[in-house]
Order: C-alpha cells, then structure tokens, then sequence
C-alpha cells in the first residue's frame, strides 16, 4: 500500500459542504440530533460509526436523497436541504453518488448504464459518448465490458461499474457507501486507487465505511458519529492514536 | 392449550384482533388513497414539462400494451363463446334462440370485453409494474435515478400511465370484436344461428354510444392499474418479500378499484344517456 499513500495530501482548507445542525428521525428513532460537520475542498473524508449510528443517512442527506427534517447542508453556498427535487438536478450533476452495491440499471448494459448520465446531461454525440465510456470503464480495468449486463459480472466488477457511472460526469465530489465491504483485496485495492486518482484531480470524497483498512489506507479526515452527533474529528492519525475509549473501542472492534 | 381456552382467558382478545386488523386496514387503504392521488398530481404537474421520454413512453405501449394482445385476444373469444353458447342454450327454452346476437353483442361491448380486459390486464400489466418498480426500489435503482439527476417520476411512472391510458382502449376494442366475433363463431357452429344474421342482429341492437361507454370506461381502468402498480412499486420495503407483496396489492387493490369504478362510471354514463335521450 505504499504507492496508495504517496498519493495522499492535505487538504486545502476551504469548506466545500457545511453541514449545520442536522437534525433527523425515523419515526421515534432519533438518527441525527444536531450534526455539524465541515467538508473541505479535495479532502477524502471518512464518516465512521457503529450499524445505525446514521452514517448512509448523512451520506444520502448530502445529495438530497434524505431531507432533514432541521438543519442545512450548504454546497457553493446553496442550502441543499431547501431544495426540491428539480433543483437538485443541477447539484447532482456536481455531487455523485456511489452505491453500496453498484445500483445498475439492470435492463442496460454496462456501456447504457455510463452513458445514461452522458445522454441525460450533456449534448454530446453518440461516438463522443460511446469514446468516453470506454475511456472511463479502461480507467477501471473493465475495458470489454462494454456490451455485458450487470447481471453477468462479478460483485466487485459491478461495485467498479457503479464507481465508473458516477465519476463519469467528472464530479467535484463524490460520496462513497461501503464502497469496499465485501470486496476481495484486488477490487478493494483498485476502488482505493481509483478514488486516489481522482482526488488527485481535485475531487472531494466522503465514504461511509466498516473497513478500517480503507479507511486508514487513503483517508485524509476521519469523522466518528454516534448518539446521532460527530463524537470525534480528526485526522486519520489523530483517531488511530485516540485515547477515548468509545472510538479506541470502536476501531479495536471491542464495541460497536 | 385449544383455541377455545385461550379465548375463554382473554375474552378481549378477539375484539383487539379484530380492532387492530381494522385499524391496519383503514390506514393501509387512507395510506394508499392518500399516495396514489399525491402520485396523480404530481404526474399531472409533470407530465408538460421537459424532458420528454418518448422512447420509453413507445417501449411501454409495446411491453405493456402489444404483448397483452395474446391474452385479451384469449379472454374475448372465450367470453365471446361462453356467453353464446349459455345464452343460447338458456333462452332457446323460451323460444328466444333468436335474441343472442343481441345480447351478447349488447353484453360484450358495454360491460364484459372492457371488465374482463381490463382485470386481466390489472394481474399481468399491473403485476408487472409493481414487481418491476418494487426490484428497482429494493435495488436502489430508484435512488440511483435520482442521484443521476434525473427524475423517477418522469422515466418511470409518466411513460407506463400514458402508455396504459393509450392501449388500454386499444386492446379493449380489439377484444370487444373479437369477443362478438367468438359468440358468432359459437352461434354458427353450435346454435346454427347463420353468421349474416347474427352480424346484422348484433350490428342493428348496438349504439355506438354501447361501444363508446365501454370503451371511455377503460381509459380510466388502464390508469387506475398503472397507477396502482406505480404507488405499490414506489413504496416497495424490505427486499424480494416485499416485492411480493407489492406485486399482490397491486393486483389485488387495482381489481377491486376497477370493479367499484366500472359501477361507478357505467351509472355516470347511464345518467348522461337518459339526459341526452330526453
């Protein structure tokens, strides 16, 4: 994993996503109860937490896909918590979303799949699309997997089809759900370094991960939620070191 | 412990049952009227409005409308034929043998090619919905729609309810000729009724307002069973399970709708007739 962390750099300091006083619940389950949280530009931030501490739900929140019921997520400036679905379209276009376990259209193929955001946003020809989702699938290594359906590819293959459909757009930022879990270690080592790669480019990164090995891999921050808060930021460094016993717990696997 | 015990210790326990199964009942069914009317109008406010997805609006008419012919074309021959050959047998007994183009043709077009179709459609069509949307749900495919920046309702739901209101008639009144040609099938074969008899019998009893009636009726049938199938496939939980019991709403609730609508809409329509007559 040397070559992963060469790659790594500070961030640059300005806040891309501010979170404010995020609150939310599920019917009597309390899931967020008043989360604040900065995301700065070009940082890989890892949101980390026990099962139900409310990590996927922050993660969907940033892309509109959850609405808190009090609270802002401020992106450029615009509250995304206040936006209809229609307005959204504009800030999905820049934030990208990254399944747990790919989302494929099923009913497309691997080439349809990449190409929906393509045809659905821009005005570019078939050839310059047909080009550019080969450019983007050899990316990740899935170069002749052009015409296969989801259905006839392996689980990490898919998991990396998903990643290439939403990097496709080149997105300023993109948020990962368990991107790694499950995977064997040569689609994990490749998801990692494709997510290098891109902050490399700028892209700012936010993953929702168990996998400790990811996180300490490539993560630049790391944010530790629970009892519906952020019990605990701090550099990827800084919480492996910790001296709190719920975050120490947490990542020995002696508590949930 | 018998049953029987059990009730005598806890007397209330029926009645709790009963209240509780009730109360589901009730929230389950204000629930659905409650989202399928938010479903409604949100289509409507859309629907206008770009994009348009006229290619999957066309795959629709062709999935849900062209491959339903093999079934409606089976439902209104067999119909057709049932009703020939019950009303024929029936009414030979008082001499009436002679009426059966007339009353099946009557039968047929205003009442039993568009309710049969259409429940026929409400198990394959609006069954298909449901589990189609549902997996998607459960799959996240729904989210990964949205997250694209594109809008489930218009790629989804917009495409299969115009494509529902367009065939549904369609299939309807190839169904409402073939239904009349199978009875007149059956009347030749069976009955010896001779075929230009029963063509003119069955041509000079029917209005058009009979075929129009039956045929409007259906417009609103192919919403309620892509409506309905939308609203269960939309709201799809938990998995493959859910995707069953998303499937089994949707046929169930659009079959009782439709039953319910047909009453409702046929005594519109006979308010109107009786008005337009004088």
């Amino acid at each position: 994993m040397a070559k992963l962390d060469k790659s790594r750099e500070v961030a640059s300091g300005e806040t891309l996503i501010k979170v404010e006083e995020v609150y939310k619940t599920f019917d009597d389950k309390v899931v967020h109860n008043g989360i604040n949280l900065d995301i700065k530009k070009g940082e890989i931030l890892t949101l980390m937490g026990g099962s139900g501490s409310g990590k996927s739900v922050l993660l969907r929140s940033l892309i509109g896909l959850e609405k808190p019921d009090r609270g802002h997520i401020y992106f450029e400036g615009t509250d995304i918590a206040a936006l209809n679905e229609e307005q959204l379209v504009s800030v999905r276009k820049k934030i990208a979303y990254v399944f747990q376990y790919g989302a494929l259209f099923d009913s497309f193929t691997i080439a349809d799949n990449l190409a929906y955001p393509l045809r659905e946003h821009t005005k570019l020809s078939e050839k310059q699309i047909r080009e550019k989702v080969s450019a983007t699938l050899a990316k990740l290594g899935l170069q002749g997997t052009e015409e296969s359906f989801p259905a006839d590819l392996s689980g990490g293959m898919q998991r990396r089809v998903g990643v290439a459909r939403s990097i496709i757009m080149d997105p300023e930022v993109i948020l990962y759900d368990e991107p790694t879990t499950g995977l064997d270690p040569y689609n994990t080592k490749q998801i990692l370094k494709i997510i290098l790669q891109l902050k490399s480019h700028g892209a700012t990164s936010v993953l929702v991960t168990h996998d400790m090995f990811s996180i300490f891999a490539v993560t630049d921050r790391v944010a530790f939620l629970k009892d519906g808060k952020i019990e605990a930021l701090g550099t990827a460094q800084e919480i492996k070191d910790t001296k709190d016993p719920a975050l120490h717990g947490f990542i020995h696997g002696e508590t949930m | 412990m018998s049953v029987s015990t059990k009730i005598k210790r806890h007397p209330g326990m029926l009645l709790r049952f009963a209240k509780a199964k009730s109360s589901k009942f009730v929230h389950e069914m204000l629930d659905f009227v409650g989202g399928s009317i938010n479903l409604l109008y949100a289509t409507a406010l859309s629907v206008f409005r770009p994009p348009y997805y006229f290619g999957l609006f066309t795959e629709q008419c062709y999935s849900l409308g062209v491959k339903s012919l093999s079934i409606a074309f089976i439902t209104a021959l067999s119909t057709g034929m049932v009703m020939s050959i019950q009303f024929g047998y029936g009414l030979e007994r008082f001499g009436g043998k002679l009426y059966v183009p007339k009353v099946v043709g009557l039968s047929i077009m205003r009442e039993l090619g568009p309710v049969l179709t259409c429940l026929m459609l409400a198990g394959r069509v609006g069954a298909g919905i449901a589990a189609e949307v549902g997996s998607m749900k459960v799959t996240q495919q729904i989210d990964a729609i949205r997250a694209l920046g594109t809008d489930p309702l218009k790629r989804i739901v917009i495409p299969r309810i115009l494509a529902m209101m367009l065939m549904t008639p369609l299939l309807v009144v190839m169904a409402d000729l073939v239904g009349v040609c199978g009875g007149m099938m059956l009347s030749y074969f069976e009955l010896n009724i001779p075929m230009d008899f029963y063509f003119h019998e069955a041509v000079t009893a029917l209005q058009l307002s009979d075929f129009t009636v039956g045929v409007t009726k259906t417009f609103f049938f192919g919403l309620i069973i892509a409506v309905t199938g939308c609203y269960y496939g939309l709201k799809t939980e938990g998995g493959t399970q859910g995707v069953g019991q998303a499937t089994r709403h949707s046929v169930v609730t659009s079959s009782i709708l439709i039953t319910i609508f047909d009453f409702i809409l046929t005594k519109i329509f006979w308010i109107f007739e009786k008005g337009a007559h004088g």
